[in-house]
């Protein structure tokens, strides 16, 4: 936690309390309905728009947010359980996208007004737009977009002779780090973020990890993985492991962006989040300026020469409770919370990009975010994760097979995960 | 030592009244019921029910999020286990955790059993009190506390331990099953010792003082005594600390949870079980699992009270 | 003993308080460690911070955390003065009457003793689900009896074994009503192993995880186990170690606490129950 950044939301957290325990007290408070809200774990942002709502709302909502885990995959199924034991005190929720479409086939999720969808989705970037949605219709609201950058040292890469003002390539990438005998930070743990990095490689070389989602049948479920594409993604992920540094197959996001930030990696691929943390052990004192001011940035790399890369997409979309007593109120709730002002602020404190367009030219923005037009570029570039209501399956069974990527035979993996998720599928095999 | 005996009128449940019982005697039994029932029943309960509905869910089809979909399957979910690798994995696993925990937490509750024992009577309330914090500390604190012990980023093992061979500032201990499996055993030895060793030491407070004399006056060892006296004299406080020890090493969860999450196949029974159930939503398989995991436990609680002849009266007390 | 055997005892004996403090320790200083110092990879922070304990006390966290604390003794306590009552009343049948079902009870407390938690999670949650427990304070403290019950009970019995009832019947001869008899003998002969139990059902509930992370979902009941792995950094991405290391603090100060007070009686617990010469 930043000293300077809590005291500002001390006054946030304490009306959450406050309400947690009005919600908690079981009996409904008298005045406004109450709205839960589940939120992802963030730096205070989402419980501060909330209170901005629920005050803009003129006595209509109250909005109480409860925090969900830190996983994305716990999230999930801790929304999941309640939702399949129809509870009504689901109102709003923060869902990872990948998981949108097992929600929407499950009738997890209230249908979204027309008008409202019109509004929401207003100026929003491709990719969110497209992560929100399910069989070509919008069953979620956009609220935030996150992608992956390609982070780079200036210093360290200056003179190496690759030119990051235009398009590279992970094999320069990694050609160019075994040069420097320096350090790819890549996310290698065994987690989400492992999916994450492969549906990038293998979107990027024109593929994909999931043809036919097959909404109703998982037998019918059609994979991609024995493409050319796939066998590509397998190869570079194992020749980034062997320039990832120690503790490459358990280094996740955070500790990724303590190496580059310490100067050990020369790269990394990972979220804005590394430039505002960066920036508040700059105001602590505990890393010098210079530290950021050697901070390069640019589109995430590509996986074959000429071809644009397709980003990671991820993010926050809202969903509404189908079992909730209030949805038009909630969806009421879900088009403040997304406005533009809010997005912006969101950004601005807690560095989770926007997804609409025009965000990422204010100037605040531009001032804080330096990197904001790469960022929007991005976006528009990016792909989301295979979208079918079997997510957790297929991202588990990558997992798995992919898990360590050094040990990985790049011709047989991608074969051998699509048999594996198909028996997943047909309740053939564990997970 | 003393074998169990039954005071007359002390029937197990099977065995008829005894003849002529008195209308106190029926008094008695009434009382009884009606003081103990409630416990036994609010035992049952929680228990007994949830496991019939598991063995239930376990013989369907049956996804959390597609609860129109519910198909009867038989025994497939245990054939599909049963044939899995993921299974036998996770078994063993467990297995290796059991048995390497169970091991060291022996020998090593032994020593501070008798380091306690001969303590200098000034020093024994310390030394309880610091044996009882590793008991008291909540699991999952320690097993955070040993995580970030040997975490790459945020721990002092590797700075520490540097000079060893093999051990260097890069080496990471969650990257590969041995050494994982290595900080997990440490942590639960760690934490369950201190219970194992207060049961022995109220088995080493047990052996006869007039024995150890004896065997002194023969001008026996400290080995001959320790073999020949003590250990023989201490085998049902060995056996039921053990036994508990075991069933409860089985059932390892929360340090793997905390710390692995089950990467690098250092999965256990249990977390297999959560997994399948409240990860992947499939009840029927998961159920399936959790079956399995309950019927190793009481495989193994036979195999003790027959194998080793683990005399459980003693361990409830019974006179 | 020689003084050779001595030093080697005392030795010893340091070594054995080492052993004990020293993830404790650890889990100490990682928690005064400020966000930056965390990765400095060395045992001491470099200064001591108190940021952590203010996050999640009145800060970002604190939102999350007290509630969970709140929760976690309101359950923990009344799950053990539950087990407390049923299983005194269990110990006395027990310890003092002659009725069939004896060995029953006392089995099936072994038998629960040994049950797998992760075995019968999930048809609990889908039967609290049905009936509305999930994620309430009732929902946790049933299970956490199936946790304290056999404990209790079979503390409790031991305990009561060694009460010499007759001393009852002795002042009831000497003129006490059976009320007074009960009250001015029993009951203080009774309190102590009453109070260890407690002691020691209290540390198994406050020790549970598996229900905790599978039977709740919001601060309304969540216990602190559960609550930790829901603490987060500036931003989704980034590792909350100190937080958790300060909540982990927080949370072990209770158990220490009875531990250094009642040390002696929980020996004495544990010991009693499980082996009888």
């Amino acid at each position: 936690m930043r000293r300077t950044r809590w005291r500002r939301t001390l006054a946030a957290g304490a009306a959450t309390v406050a309400l947690a325990l009005l919600a908690g007290c079981g009996g409904a408070p008298a005045g406004p309905p109450v709205l839960n809200w589940y939120i992802n774990p963030d730096d205070g942002g989402q419980a501060e728009i909330a209170q901005r709502c629920s005050a803009a709302s003129n006595g209509q909502y109250q909005i109480a947010v409860s925090v969900l885990p830190r996983q994305s995959a716990e999230q999930r199924q801790q929304l999941i359980r309640r939702l399949a034991a129809n509870d009504s005190s689901i109102d709003i929720m923060s869902i990872d996208p990948p998981y949108i479409p097992e929600f929407a086939e499950a009738k997890f999720l209230a249908p979204v007004p027309e008008d409202v969808a019109q509004r929401t989705t207003a100026g929003i970037v491709n990719s969110a737009k497209e992560g929100a949605s399910w069989n070509g219709e919008l069953v979620t609201v956009p609220f935030w977009a996150n992608t992956q950058l390609l982070w780079y040292r200036k210093s360290q890469v200056a003179g190496t002779g690759l030119d990051l003002s235009k398009p590279v390539t992970w094999d320069q990438v990694v050609a160019t780090a075994q040069a420097k005998n320096s350090i790819i930070a890549a996310q290698g743990i065994r987690a989400e973020s492992l999916t994450v990095w492969l549906n990038a490689l293998v979107e990027g070389g024109g593929g994909q990890i999931v043809t036919n989602a097959s909404p109703q049948d998982p037998d019918g479920v059609q994979l991609g993985l024995d493409s050319p594409a796939a066998t590509k993604a397998a190869e570079i992920m194992k020749a980034v492991s062997a320039v990832g540094g120690p503790g490459f197959s358990t280094n996740s996001e955070d500790e990724n962006s303590n190496a580059f930030q310490s100067g050990d990696a020369m790269f990394q691929v990972n979220w804005p989040f590394v430039w505002g943390k960066v920036n508040s052990a700059v105001e602590e004192g505990t890393v010098p300026q210079s530290t950021p001011d050697d901070f390069g940035w640019a589109l995430y790399p590509q996986t074959e020469a000429g071809r644009p890369s397709a980003p990671p997409y991820g993010g926050i979309n809202l969903g509404v409770g189908a079992f909730s007593k209030h949805t038009d109120l909630a969806y009421q709730a879900t088009e403040c919370i997304t406005s533009t002002e809010n997005q912006k602020q969101y950004f601005l404190t807690n560095g989770n990009p926007a997804a609409r367009i025009s965000v990422f030219t204010d100037p605040d923005v531009v001032k804080k975010f330096p990197m904001a037009p790469v960022i929007a570029q991005s976006l528009q570039q990016a792909k989301p994760r295979p979208q079918t209501a079997y997510y957790s399956e297929v991202s588990e069974s990558i997992q798995r097979t992919y898990h360590p990527t050094a040990g990985i035979d790049p011709p047989t993996v991608g074969p051998a995960t699509a048999a594996l998720i198909k028996a997943v599928l047909a309740k053939e095999e564990l997970l | 030592m003393t074998t169990t005996t039954e005071r007359p009128g002390t029937g197990t449940g099977a065995s008829p009244a005894p003849r002529g019982a008195s209308d106190r005697s029926r008094a008695e039994q009434k009382l009884g019921w009606y003081l103990a029932g409630p416990a036994f029943a609010v035992m049952l309960l929680v228990t007994a029910y949830p496991i019939i509905q598991a063995v239930y869910y376990s013989l369907f089809d049956y996804r959390l999020t597609d609860p129109d979909n519910i198909s009867f399957v038989g025994l497939k979910n245990y054939a599909v286990i049963l044939t899995d690798s993921i299974w036998w994995t996770s078994f063993g696993v467990t297995v290796f955790i059991t048995v390497v925990t169970v091991a060291v937490e022996l020998v090593l509750g032994f020593l501070l059993a008798l380091v306690m024992m001969n303590a200098l009577r000034a020093i024994r309330p310390v030394l309880r009190a610091a044996i009882l914090i590793p008991y008291a500390v909540i699991t999952v604190v320690s097993a955070f506390a040993w995580q970030y012990a040997f975490s790459l980023d945020s721990g002092f093992v590797n700075s520490w331990f540097g000079w060893l061979p093999g051990i260097s500032a890069e080496t990471d201990w969650f990257g590969s099953t041995g050494s994982s499996l290595f900080v997990i055993c440490l942590a639960e030895i760690w934490k369950t010792t201190p219970f194992i060793s207060l049961l022995l030491l109220a088995g080493l407070a047990q052996v006869p003082d007039v024995l150890q004399e004896a065997a002194r006056v023969d001008g026996a060892t400290w080995w001959q005594r320790m073999w020949k006296v003590t250990l023989p004299n201490m085998k049902a406080a060995i056996m039921v600390a053990l036994l508990f020890r075991t069933l409860d090493a089985f059932r390892v969860f929360d340090s793997v949870f905390v710390m692995t999450a089950g990467a690098n196949s250092t999965e256990t029974v249990s977390f297999l079980a959560y997994r399948q159930t409240i990860a992947r939503v499939e009840i029927g398989l998961g159920s399936a699992v959790s079956v399995l995991l309950f019927l190793s436990v009481v495989i193994i609680c036979i195999g003790f009270i027959k194998g080793f002849k683990v005399d459980l009266s003693q361990a409830r007390g019974e006179k | 003993m020689s003084t050779r055997e001595r030093v080697l005892w005392i030795v010893a004996g340091i070594a054995i308080v080492v052993y004990a403090l020293f993830p404790v320790g650890w889990i100490v200083s990682l928690s005064l460690k400020s966000s930056d110092d965390i990765a400095n990879t060395q045992f001491l922070p470099t200064s001591v911070s108190w940021d952590n304990y203010s996050q999640i006390l009145v800060g970002d966290a604190a939102g999350l955390f007290l509630p969970a604390l709140r929760n976690s003794f309101g359950i923990c306590i009344i799950a053990t003065f539950l087990a407390c009552v049923l299983s005194m009343f269990a110990a006395y049948a027990i310890a003092r009457l002659d009725f069939r079902g004896k060995k029953l009870i006392l089995s099936t407390a072994l038998a629960v003793a040994i049950f797998p938690v992760i075995s019968i999670v999930t048809p609990l949650f889908n039967l609290w689900r049905q009936i509305g427990l999930y994620d309430t304070w009732p929902g946790l403290i049933i299970p956490y009896l199936s946790l304290t019950l056999p404990l209790s009970i079979w503390t409790m019995s031991a305990f009561f074994r060694e009460i010499p009832w007759e001393m009852e019947q002795a002042a009831q001869v000497d003129g006490a009503t059976t009320w007074q008899a009960f009250r001015k003998v029993i009951v203080p002969l009774a309190t102590p192993g009453v109070f260890t139990t407690a002691i020691l059902a209290f540390f198994i509930a406050w020790n549970d995880f598996a229900y905790g992370i599978s039977l709740t979902s919001t601060g309304a009941s969540r216990p602190v186990p559960a609550a930790l792995g829901l603490f987060s950094g500036a931003s989704q991405f980034e590792s909350p170690n100190g937080p958790i290391a300060a909540a982990a603090v927080i949370v072990t100060i209770p158990v220490v606490v009875l531990v250094l007070l009642f040390q002696r009686r929980i020996v004495a617990g544990l010991t009693n129950g499980a082996v009888k010469g």
